[in-house]
């Protein structure tokens, strides 16, 4: 075996180590912009469309930069009577569903982690079970149910089907925060006399925000952006939120793009601004759960 | 007591309209009462018989494949690229990721825009690049309406895979690739003895993430095509959903649920059971 000095070793390591560092980084750059623009230029298109003037919408070559700038199309949806009340039906059922999974998640996930009980481990795994249930399935079940309990057609109504379909993350994800927590703390606060409301209130909910947080970012969210249920659910204009406004946007002169995309921006903004600040949570309960197996 | 509300949830929510829902795929249900008739068999031999069904669910597992593999290849380079970390390339990342936290009804107009024939930036486009023989009625044309629809899927469903992949990446300790280039493996040798078997337990749980999205996703096709043309983008959630809600055959809707959720069962108890056997696999190796 030939033996090399440590100069001539290290120089080679380094030679090499240069040439793949530039391969590399033509490489992850090519890829990264080839990406990037097959994600993001569809969304420039719909910036552009929503402040491009009707008549300069079908133009040869496309115009990517508006000219000139137009905010017809924004005034157009905000004064648009069925687009108002879709935000409004959004928002309130949103912010319903989030506080409602919050109530169920907690009460659920402590009970899971706390008390042993007989059928727990079925039940817990059927909470799971839920979730994978294909949504497509279960829409004829729960109409039946909706028309059952009276509820067809209400917010309610909605709020309850969107909380079967945000509980079973919620109950997970809190539930393994509460199985980190030592037990010894609340049980000097029961010594201590608190309630079991109160101590959960201080002691523990305090010690579980960022799943707290995670759960009502994944609530809202869904609850924001949530199509099928909404669109089987609630009929008329009234109800409708704006999910559903937007799916089926048209009038007797057909689809106005220019607004749709208009509405569709104001429609994302909440969402993008959540997501992004939850996408780190959720990514990281999800693979810390594969790690965990 | 505290699991009262769960259990309340499960059983008005899940018990309830499975049981419901069973008996309805026996019955032929009267409207607007929803009373049931029990009718037997009739409402499964009539999708078993039903010329429409063997290209339905051949069209599904097209769409499920299709989706899954797009997806899987779009997040598999990305993660790849950005865990490269090579410098500048961050913001890329967060343009790459937006189209994920847009909102599917969104996503779908967007691309049904796009796509329109003559009119859309991609007919546009095409046309002033000196390559209008390529522009088409992409959502209009049967023989392209299916694929166009999963290319605006995928596009928005990627960068997730991407995200749980890249995370999966960033767990691998750097000690053992240094180790492994030191022993002059190459890159290919690398990824497969290496990346590969570090990433099998998120590769398992995205696959099965994925699979159950794409059997759900409802919202994408109903918006850019509502099934059509000539049923070229019908798939077996479409399906339910005309069945029940347009046709108003709750009984012929709750007979393609049932056998949907059997299909769906079928992946979950495959999902445990690939799941157990990794398992099984990393504890040999211990």
């Amino acid at each position: 075996m030939a033996v090399l000095s440590e100069g001539s070793f290290a120089r080679r390591d380094r030679r090499a180590r240069m040439a793949r560092g530039v391969g590399l980084h033509v490489i992850v750059w090519g890829g990264g912009l080839l990406l990037a623009t097959f994600s993001f230029a569809p969304v420039v298109w719909a910036i552009s469309t929503a402040f491009t003037e009707t008549k300069n919408l079908y133009s040869t070559p496309p115009q990517w930069i508006p000219h000139p700038i137009t905010f017809d199309h924004f005034a157009a949806v905000i004064s648009n009577p069925d687009i108002l009340h879709g935000l409004l039906n959004t928002v309130i059922i949103a912010i319903s569903t989030t506080i409602v999974a919050l109530i169920v998640g907690v009460l659920g996930a402590y009970g899971f982690s706390r008390y042993r009980f007989p059928g727990r481990n079925t039940l817990l795994w059927s909470v799971l079970f839920t979730q994978l249930f294909p949504r497509v399935v279960v829409i004829v079940p729960f109409f039946i149910t909706l028309r059952h309990l009276d509820l067809m057609n209400t917010r309610p109504g909605l709020v309850l089907v969107y909380l079967m379909a945000v509980f079973p993350i919620a109950i997970w994800l809190i539930k393994g925060f509460f199985d980190n927590i030592p037990r010894e703390i609340e049980e000097a606060a029961m010594v201590d006399g608190a309630s079991l409301p109160r101590m959960l209130w201080q002691v523990v909910i305090p010690m579980c925000r960022p799943a707290l947080v995670a759960v009502a970012m994944y609530s809202f969210i869904l609850a924001w952006n949530e199509f099928l249920f909404a669109l089987v659910f609630t009929q008329g204009a009234d109800l409708r939120p704006l999910s559903v406004t937007l799916g089926f946007y048209i009038d007797q002169n057909g689809i106005q793009w220019g607004d749709l995309m208009a509405a569709s921006l104001l429609m994302s903004v909440p969402a993008v601004i959540v997501f992004i600040a939850a996408q780190r949570l959720l990514i990281r309960g999800l693979s810390e759960g594969a790690v965990k197996g | 007591m505290l699991i009262l509300p769960t259990m309340i949830l499960i059983v008005v929510m899940m018990v309830y309209p499975l049981v419901q829902t069973v008996i309805f795929s026996f019955s032929s249900v009267k409207l607007p009462s929803l009373t049931p008739v029990f009718n037997g068999l009739t409402n499964f031999t009539k999708v078993v018989r039903d010329p429409e069904t063997p290209p339905l669910v051949l069209r599904t597992l097209v769409w499920i494949g299709g989706t899954v593999v797009l997806r899987f290849v779009l997040g598999f380079l990305g993660a790849l690229i950005f865990n490269a970390r090579v410098r500048g390339t961050v913001w890329l990342r967060v343009l790459v990721i937006i189209p994920w936290t847009l909102p599917s009804v969104v996503g779908a107009n967007l691309w049904r825009w796009m796509y329109q024939g003559d009119i859309g930036v991609i007919d546009q486009t095409l046309r002033s690049l000196g390559l209008g023989f390529l522009a088409a009625e992409w959502l209009g044309d049967p023989r392209l309406a299916l694929f166009s629809v999963m290319v605006a899927y995928s596009w928005q469903g990627f960068p997730f895979v991407m995200l749980l992949l890249l995370a999966g990446l960033q767990g691998i300790p750097r000690d053992q690739y240094e180790a492994a280039a030191l022993d002059g493996a190459n890159w290919w040798r690398i990824f497969r003895h290496i990346t590969l078997p570090s990433l099998r337990g998120i590769i398992a749980i995205a696959l099965i993430l994925e699979v159950v999205g794409s059997i759900n996703s409802f919202d994408t096709i109903m918006i850019m095509t509502g099934g059509g043309p000539a049923n070229a983008t019908l798939t077996f959630g479409i399906d339910i959903y005309r069945t029940g809600f347009s046709l108003f055959d709750f009984g012929g809707a709750s007979a393609l649920s049932v056998l949907m959720f059997v299909a769906a069962l079928a992946v979950f108890v495959l999902y445990g059971f690939v799941n157990q056997r990794a398992v099984h696999a990393r504890g040999d190796e211990l």
